[in-house]
């Protein structure tokens, strides 16, 4: 009785330590928060360089756009700040709610409750905003991965247990995704497990299996479906397609052409004339292109390259494995789409109809990455938490363990406050130090 | 992490660093390529895409005004309402492009297919209508039609309607020059219709241009002509009413200014309205003073004088025997209408002796005769600023034929146009020299500065100032009691000038024809001290036929009313010439209309100045005008001459003319038409050199 009471005892601290919230002892990632505080800025601007035209033609109004991407950049600041403040292991308890409204709202979407926009239903109009439920299931997806991942943490090798189910949830959104149709979305999302499966410690036999079976898929749902091919072929040569099939990504091509490298002057864009659809939207990277030249298309780079270093920064830092998948998660999430949109736009990938994220024209976009860097930063704030030591740790390692008990806790504050003054001093909790400094 | 055993927190940061590299050298990727887009295709690339958008526009800037001598516009432009529509929008906007085509067409009377046709098209920019009425761009306006707009442009206007307009011109709907000034001055009056590079949308309409100009300096310049609206409205209306009267087929007036060459009026009729060029026909804007060449006749007499004087060949007071009307020249005779005895030069010019000034002309010389007449300025242009001036026709006296030497003297054989006679009247009015005539005054551009300003350009001295007043004061005898123009005269105002009544060459036969005549006067007013050359010249008159009868009238009555308009003061004693000319003026007038009330014709029609002698050996070519092929061939066999039959019908014409003398056993061409299908025709330009040639032949034979 003893040892089964001491056993149950033993899985009730277990669960507790999984469900405890760490104290948060560190201020959130400020030059994290300090490039996408920029990216957002620097979007409204674009925004409206873009748009202003077709705006003027459209609504008679040139601010139109202007003034609703500076509400949702206010708003979306403003949720991110708010994110940053809520605990993220407090979403563990919302997992599987988010996850059931992320499906929800695909399915009514593919049932076709949805707003119709470029011949693919992928829009919800909730009020006067439009959503994007796919852009909602890719975060409900990586908080559901991350939980589920630190959840099975010791058992990832396994194929039931750490491969399967990812695998089906995964496969089920990839499915609704491609219903729409949003071919972008079920890659991305298919992207974004793999990676997380991969950085979780799944075997890499059943990764690349799977990754082997879904090319054939991939390939057949290319080559059964008229607007992919074309997308493809437009790809392949978008000039010979210039009046066709390849006339956004030809003329977006020589947006970036007509740049050059130093662009032709923010505001002063020709290829928003009306040749470039999409300009304000998916497009906006080949205005900066052809506005800013190279020199703005690298500084958007880096900027976003900032952006990854400090996510998976925050990753490898993480007070526990939950917040690294997670932050692993929303670094892709928010990468990926960056890189893979501007790779679109200068005609190295087919068309997917990604936004870059921050920049592009859109409310429900915006409040989807803002909150998910919200999330991130609340990450990224240094916790009060022991770092689990080897078994047969030695002395070396020993003096990495930080203080379990919940008394020593301001002492400790104390300290790192000292060291953060002095940080020469930081000699010993090197970790913790620069956590707290940085 | 830190709740992972350092094994695995090791090997998953491994991972974190692996997928770093990964998005990084995605990241460096997306660089090379934005590199090699922007950087080393760029140039390309930019080229692509400036050719879509740089459209290269002809700006269309405000085109200059014309004002007149005194700054009355004569020709402006003025912005006006053109409908267009964009098909697309319109279809956007859920307008029906049938029932829109219907509403347009009741409203601007455009063709309802045509309308329907364009708007169902898949275009961004289609015209409905072009240049509509402020009300009817107000009704477009309150139609609110989806899709249909409005825009300015500028439409050529000219307030006076029809006056001046065969020197004005037109211009096309777009704005260019197609006749008269408007065309000749077009560089001018366009202004800086330079081609910028401009940013056009997608949808082809100019976003903006990167050059701007300055919108006046980029406007036309403002032109004032030396016309005076008020004389060439009196020449015009005296003209219209002149060749009216006399059932003329047209007529031209030109007024000039002795001294300065500033051409004062210059009037045509039949005339046109340049708002609405295409209501007329061509013939209507021909500006005939410039562009039609003729055989002036009596009217260069004064030059053959002037220049016989110049060189002393004859002096003053000379008496030239006439030979009682009629001297055979080798095989020719040449005729006066009234025989005289011997003249004075004086006289011969006031009775216009063809017999007189031909032995005048002969004391010069061909080649005398013909540098003589260069220097008056026959055979070149004057050089006005309007397009297709004709420089009439002046042969090198080596390519004389026999005769010319004779008739040439007299205006026979050689082609002038109005503005050359009065250019070379002027050279007697105002003292001997050769003045260039002008049209424009003064250039300004948008700001009012000048930038072109004529002078008068004195381009030769042709004869003595001596003889130009000698000559001068002999042709105040021609508006004297029995001079040939009694009835130029103006009251209070001693008028110099010269009739001239020519046959005018047939085209179709050769030789001259019997009912074709035209009549001219030119003169200048007042002769001691004058300020206006007049020339007028009416063709093919019908009810009469003498320059002095048909021409001198308008002269008068154009000097008359000008001279009063320019405040010139009456000559001295000029009372006393006023009472005489007023009387001659009513008895003449008075016995003209018993004439026609008695059914008389009103005066016989002149002589012909020249007619060839019957050779011995030699026929008359009998009239065959409307007789069938039959009795044509009849008449000539019984004449001792044979035909060559061209065409069937009835006869048209012949060659050579009906009382032409030619050897026995000769052919006669004769030409048949269908009765119905002899309707008149006119004498194309373009034969007007091989009639001259013919006239030449025509005059010899």
């Amino acid at each position: 009785m003893g040892a089964l009471r001491e056993r149950m005892g033993e899985r009730v601290a277990a669960a507790k330590a999984r469900l405890a919230v760490p104290k948060v002892i560190g201020p959130a990632d400020p030059v994290l928060t300090a490039v996408v505080v920029a990216l957002v800025a620097f979007g409204v601007v674009m925004v409206f360089s873009a748009s202003a035209v077709f705006a003027s033609q459209r609504y008679d109004d040139p601010f139109h756009f202007l003034v609703r991407q500076g509400l949702f950049a206010f708003v979306g600041l403003g949720v991110m700040l708010g994110v940053a403040r809520f605990d993220y292991h407090r979403y563990r308890a919302l997992t599987y709610p988010v996850l059931g409204v992320a499906m929800l709202l695909l399915f009514a979407v593919v049932l076709g409750f949805g707003r119709s926009a470029g011949g693919a239903q992928r829009w919800i109009a909730v009020g006067p905003v439009n959503i994007q439920p796919a852009e909602a299931a890719k975060l409900a997806l990586i908080l559901w991965l991350a939980y589920s991942l630190s959840k099975k943490a010791g058992r990832m090798r396994s194929f039931q247990i750490g491969f399967l189910p990812h695998a089906l949830v995964a496969g089920f959104l990839m499915l609704l995704c491609l219903k729409q149709p949003d071919f972008g979305s079920a890659v991305m999302i298919g992207l974004l497990t793999f990676v997380l499966l991969f950085t979780a410690g799944a075997r890499l036999g059943y990764l690349l299996g799977a990754v082997l079976l879904a090319a054939p898929v991939a390939y057949l749902l290319i080559a059964t479906s008229d607007y992919r091919m074309r997308r493809i072929q437009a790809f392949l040569a978008p000039f010979e397609h210039r009046y066709g099939i390849g006339y956004q990504i030809a003329e977006s091509l020589m947006s970036f052409g007509a740049g050059g490298p130093t662009g032709v002057g923010i505001g002063d864009s020709r290829q928003k004339l009306f040749y470039l659809p999409e300009a304000h939207t998916d497009f906006i990277s080949a205005i900066i292109g052809e506005e800013l030249g190279f020199v703005g298309v690298s500084l958007l780079l880096v900027a976003f390259a900032l952006v990854v270093w400090r996510g998976l920064r925050i990753a490898a830092r993480a007070a526990d494995d939950y917040g690294t998948y997670l932050a692993i998660g929303i670094t892709m999430f928010i990468g990926l789409q960056a890189f893979t949109n501007l790779a679109v736009a200068m005609g190295m990938l087919p068309t997917k109809g990604l936004v870059l994220p921050f920049i592009s024209y859109g409310g429900s976009s915006l409040l989807v990455n803002c909150a998910a860097v919200g999330i991130l930063l609340n990450v990224s704030r240094e916790r009060d938490v022991e770092e689990v030591g080897e078994p047969e740790a030695g002395p070396a390692e020993s003096t990495k363990k930080t203080k379990t008990s919940r008394g020593d806790a301001g002492a400790k504050k104390k300290r790192r406050r000292r060291n953060g003054r002095r940080p020469g001093e930081a000699a010993g909790g090197a970790v913790a130090a620069q956590g707290g400094t940085a | 992490m830190k709740n992972l055993p350092p094994k695995s927190r090791r090997w998953a940061k491994v991972r974190i660093a692996l997928l770093g590299t990964l998005l990084m050298a995605f990241a460096v990727a997306v660089m090379h390529r934005a590199w090699e887009l922007q950087v080393d295709r760029a140039p390309a690339l930019r080229e692509m895409a400036e050719e879509q958008y740089l459209r290269r526009i002809r700006l269309a800037p405000k085109r200059g005004t014309i004002y007149d001598r005194h700054g009355a516009e004569l020709a402006v432009s003025v912005d006006v309402d053109s409908v267009w529509a964009n098909p697309r929008a319109l279809r956007e906007n859920g307008g029906d492009p049938d029932v829109i085509a219907g509403r347009l067409s009741r409203l601007l009377g455009v063709d309802r297919e045509r309308i329907a046709r364009r708007l169902h098209s898949d275009r961004y920019f289609v015209w409905i209508k072009r240049r509509i009425t402020p009300q009817l761009a107000a009704r477009v306006r309150d139609l609110d039609l989806p899709g249909v707009r409005l825009e300015r442009e500028a439409r050529r206007f000219y307030p006076n309607r029809q006056l001046a307009s065969h020197v004005l011109g037109f211009a096309n709907i777009d704005g260019v020059g197609i006749e008269g000034l408007e065309l000749s001055l077009e560089e001018r009056l366009r202004g800086d219709r330079r081609v910028v590079p401009a940013i056009r949308d997608r949808r082809g309409r100019v976003v903006f241009s990167e050059q701007l100009l300055d919108d006046r300096a980029a406007q036309g310049d403002d032109v004032t002509l030396t016309l005076d609206r008020t004389i060439q409205r009196i020449a015009e209306r005296e003209l219209a009413l002149a060749v009216q009267t006399f059932e003329a087929k047209a007529g031209s007036v030109v007024v000039m200014d002795p001294e300065s060459g500033e051409i004062l009026a210059l009037a045509n009729y039949p005339t046109f309205d340049p708002n609405d060029p295409g209501d007329s026909p061509a013939s209507h804007r021909r500006n005939r003073a410039v562009t039609d060449r003729f055989e002036p006749g009596s009217t260069v007499k004064p030059f053959t004088v002037a220049a016989a004087l110049a060189r002393g060949t004859i002096g003053p007071e000379q008496l030239i025997d006439c030979e009682d009307g009629a001297m055979q020249v080798d095989e020719y005779v040449i005729h006066d209408t009234t025989p005289h005895e011997e003249l004075t030069p004086a006289q011969i010019l006031a009775y216009s002796s063809n017999i007189g000034t031909a032995k005048i002309g002969g004391t010069l010389g061909r080649r005398g005769l013909y540098r003589a007449f260069r220097r008056f300025g026959f055979g070149e242009e004057t050089g006005l600023e309007l397009p297709g001036e004709a420089g009439g026709i002046l042969r090198h006296f080596r390519r004389w034929y026999e005769m010319d030497a004779a008739t040439i003297s007299f205006g026979q054989g050689m082609s002038s146009t109005s503005v050359q006679l009065a250019t070379a009247m002027s050279a007697i009015a105002n003292g001997g020299r050769l003045v260039r005539p002008r049209l424009i005054g003064q250039v300004r551009d948008a700001n009012g500065a000048v930038v072109q300003e004529t002078h008068p350009e004195v381009r030769r001295r042709v004869v003595p100032e001596r003889v130009a007043r000698l000559v001068g004061d002999m042709l105040t005898a021609v508006t004297g009691p029995g001079g040939t123009a009694e009835e130029a005269a103006i009251d209070g105002y001693l008028v110099a000038g010269k009739t001239g009544t020519a046959q005018k060459a047939d085209y179709v036969s050769g030789g001259y024809a019997e009912d074709r005549w035209l009549a001219s006067f030119v003169g200048f007013v007042p002769a001691e001290d004058p300020r206006l050359v007049i020339s007028v010249v009416v063709d093919e008159p019908v009810i009469a036929h003498y320059g002095g009868v048909v021409a001198g009238p308008v002269f008068r009555r154009v000097g008359e009313q000008a001279l009063r308009h320019l405040g010139v003061p009456a000559s001295t004693g000029g009372e006393a010439l006023a009472d005489h000319a007023r009387t001659q003026r009513r008895r003449r007038r008075m016995a003209r209309r018993i004439a026609r009330e008695r059914g008389d014709t009103e005066e016989a029609p002149p002589t012909p100045a020249v007619t060839r002698a019957i050779m011995p050996g030699e026929v008359a070519v009998p009239d065959l005008e409307g007789m069938t092929a039959r009795r044509a061939v009849v008449a000539l066999n019984e004449a001792g001459l044979r035909a060559t039959l061209e065409g069937h019908g009835v006869v048209r014409s012949q060659l050579p003319a009906a009382g032409q003398p030619i050897p026995r056993g000769e052919r006669v061409r004769v030409i048949l038409q269908p009765a119905y299908a002899a309707v008149g025709r006119e004498p194309e330009d373009a034969l007007a050199l091989a009639a001259t040639e013919s006239t030449a032949e025509g005059a010899t034979p």
